[in-house]
């Protein structure tokens, strides 16, 4: 049992890397921009200059259009939520109840709170109108008269960011009555939570919305049917709203020839931890991971001149690579940064693209640390409504705790592992399964760190264990 | 306890957001609209958001104690929201919180007597790229280093010795 992980595990290069591996399909479509391609223009956020820079034509093209054609084309399109599911936008939307006189809501989901990611917040701090205008698209398509905007509220100075975007297109006749003169109708709100990751679970944020405590509903009825006020409602994520946005103006079948296989179009991706450029990034779907982290385009590779230990590569519910899984699959294959590249071997050697949350860790980190303060965060979350999440949350933390500072028995290992394995699955939403998958794949892929901890409880509160089954691997290159 | 004329009219405005008969949809932009008036939720407090939401007591207590950024006990002037989540920690963010507390000689949970700080741990706030960091009102203080938490807490002081 002593040897864990050992097997296999590989020291990742720290030298720049030569991006010789880059497939064709990469090179011709290499640094493609939807989103963010006018996120450095001065002044964009206002909307004079959003409009000079072509924004609102896609409102102009769709209103032209009947609310089905514009849900053909983002069925087209291939979009996958970006919230973290990856489910496709375009069914999701063609499953909305159209019930004769009840009104249908469509919701923006702006509650993002898994750690790791920050991509949301840039799109909508920065380029608001996008959002604004992909939601009067999207308005539109689901027949929303009013469209609500619920965002995370330690996001405290955004809504008013986005109240000014709202303020503006509606001052220039894109929101409000008869927008355009296609008698079409559209506001939108916005809507600050109050400190809950739970309210990003769909169901939750519908309570929220409704004035009650962040607890997910079962389902069936999904929201489609019976959302916010029992009404038909569509909740997405703000990056799936905003892509709307190209869509419309390409066309769902040009969008899809972006990316790759069932990943298409461009995801952002917000890169943190021990990197030399953390930040949001827009990529197209097929560059490596090593290209990712390494080149000089998007992280810079590893800060301080360390080497790559391990990466959470899709927010921190999904499972934790070492660094040999990270760059390439268990059959030896480049991986890349897409939604099936990145899930290739499913849990065991592989992870998920989720909410494109990318938290790098070098060297020195110590995972039986991290994992613990992610099971900290997800007790801290849970919302104690289903008892293997609310119970089960509670004990991770506190073994990992015992684990982590030198308290912990060989046993507790395995008993993190029973605990996590009778919460997955077992609960009404899937914060649940968030808060298993980060324990197992740490206990999966780092049981050897764990059993260090346990037998040299004084020496780890000293120093982490580093990659220290490798002799060499304490040699920093400067 | 009641509020200004201008919050009054917000509230209406927040309600006039919802279907009819839906007002309960105001209950957490209003409770936000509260503490920003008053610092805290006190009991009175909540009870008076009930009265013009015009629903129960009970509902305003429990969403209330649900949310982490309702404050249910008074919290000083400055409140310091240290992000520990994990890519936090993984920046430093463990000795921001020893060193801040150490600065206010006080610990996680607690207020200085002058009433002037509060020090809170916190859950992952989405400024990921730019740990350590933490919630300070309505704005985030990202990237933290000891000498920008210095400046941080003499800005406060200054502020607060104006103000008053």
């Amino acid at each position: 049992m002593a040897t864990g992980s050992q097997a296999g595990y590989q020291i990742a290069r720290t030298t720049k890397i030569k991006l010789s591996d880059r497939n064709n399909i990469a090179d011709q479509n290499m640094g493609v921009k939807l989103l963010l391609k006018d996120a450095h223009v001065e002044g964009i956020r206002y909307y004079d200059t959003y409009r000079k820079q072509g924004g609102y034509a896609a409102v102009e093209k769709a209103l032209k259009m009947t609310p089905e054609a514009i849900v053909e084309e983002v069925k087209k399109s291939g979009l996958r939520g970006r919230g973290g599911a990856g489910f496709p936008a375009g069914m999701k939307w063609s499953f909305i109840a159209k019930p004769e006189g009840i009104p249908r809501h469509l919701v923006c989901n702006a509650d993002e709170s898994e750690p790791g990611t920050f991509k949301d917040r840039y799109l909508m701090e920065f380029i608001p109108h996008l959002l604004i205008e992909g939601l009067i698209v999207s308005s539109f398509a689901l027949g929303s008269n009013a469209t609500y905007i619920y965002i995370r509220g330690e996001y405290a100075w955004i809504p008013d960011i986005l109240e000014q975007a709202i303020a503006e297109a509606k001052a220039n006749g894109f929101l409000g009555k008869n927008i355009l003169g296609s008698g079409f109708d559209c506001e939108i709100y916005v809507q600050r939570g109050a400190g809950a990751y739970i309210c990003g679970e769909e169901t939750a944020l519908i309570e929220s919305l409704e004035g009650k405590r962040g607890n997910p509903r079962i389902k069936p009825p999904f929201p489609a049917v019976k959302g916010v006020w029992d009404r038909p409602t569509v909740v997405n994520n703000v990056e799936t709203l905003a892509a709307v946005v190209p869509i419309i103006n390409l066309g769902g079948e040009e969008y899809a020839k972006i990316g790759v296989g069932r990943s298409t179009g461009t995801k952002l991706i917000s890169a943190c931890g021990n990197i030399n450029k953390p930040g949001v990034y827009e990529i197209d779907m097929t560059i490596s991971v090593e290209e990712f982290i390494y080149s000089d385009e998007y992280c810079g590779g590893i800060a301080n001149g360390k080497r790559l230990k391990a990466c959470i590569p899709g927010g921190a519910s999904v499972p934790i690579l070492p660094a040999n899984l990270l760059l390439k699959t268990a059959k030896g294959e480049t991986r890349y940064m897409n939604y099936e590249s990145l899930s290739d071997g499913g849990f065991a050697t592989g992870s998920m693209m989720g909410s494109g949350g990318f938290i790098v860790f070098d060297e020195d980190q110590c995972v039986v640390k991290h994992t613990y303060t992610l099971a900290r965060f997800y007790r801290h979350e849970s919302c104690g409504q289903c008892s293997p999440c609310r119970e089960g949350t509670g004990w991770m933390e506190k073994i990992l705790k015992n684990i982590d500072t030198g308290k912990g028995k060989m046993s507790d290992i395995d008993l993190l592992w029973d605990i996590q394995r009778k919460i997955e699955g077992n609960t009404i939403c899937p914060l649940g399964d968030a808060a298993a998958w980060p324990v197992a794949a740490a206990i999966r892929h780092f049981r050897d760190e764990f059993e260090w901890h346990v037998l040299n409880p004084e020496e780890c509160q000293r120093r982490n264990y580093g990659l220290a089954h490798y002799a060499d691997a304490r040699e920093v290159v400067a | 306890m009641e509020f200004s004329e201008e919050k009054l009219k917000k509230v209406d405005e927040i309600i006039a957001r919802y279907p009819e008969g839906k007002q309960k949809s105001a209950l957490l932009p209003v409770l936000h609209l509260a503490q920003e008036q008053f610092g805290w939720l006190s009991p009175e407090t909540m009870d008076y958001v009930a009265s013009l939401l015009k629903i129960e007591p009970i509902e305003v207590y429990e969403v209330a104690t649900f949310y982490s950024m309702y404050n249910l006990k008074p919290v000083g002037k400055y409140m310091f929201e240290v992000c520990q989540t994990g890519p936090c920690m993984i920046k430093g963010s463990d000795d921001i919180v020893a060193y801040i507390g150490e600065r206010l000689g006080i610990k996680p949970g607690e207020t200085t007597s002058d009433g002037l700080f509060t020090l809170k741990t916190v859950e992952c706030l989405g400024a990921c790229g730019y740990a350590p960091m933490m919630q300070m009102g309505k704005h985030y203080k990202e990237h933290l280093t000891k000498e920008k938490v210095n400046a941080i807490i003499e800005e406060c002081r200054r502020n607060a010795a104006t103000n008053n």
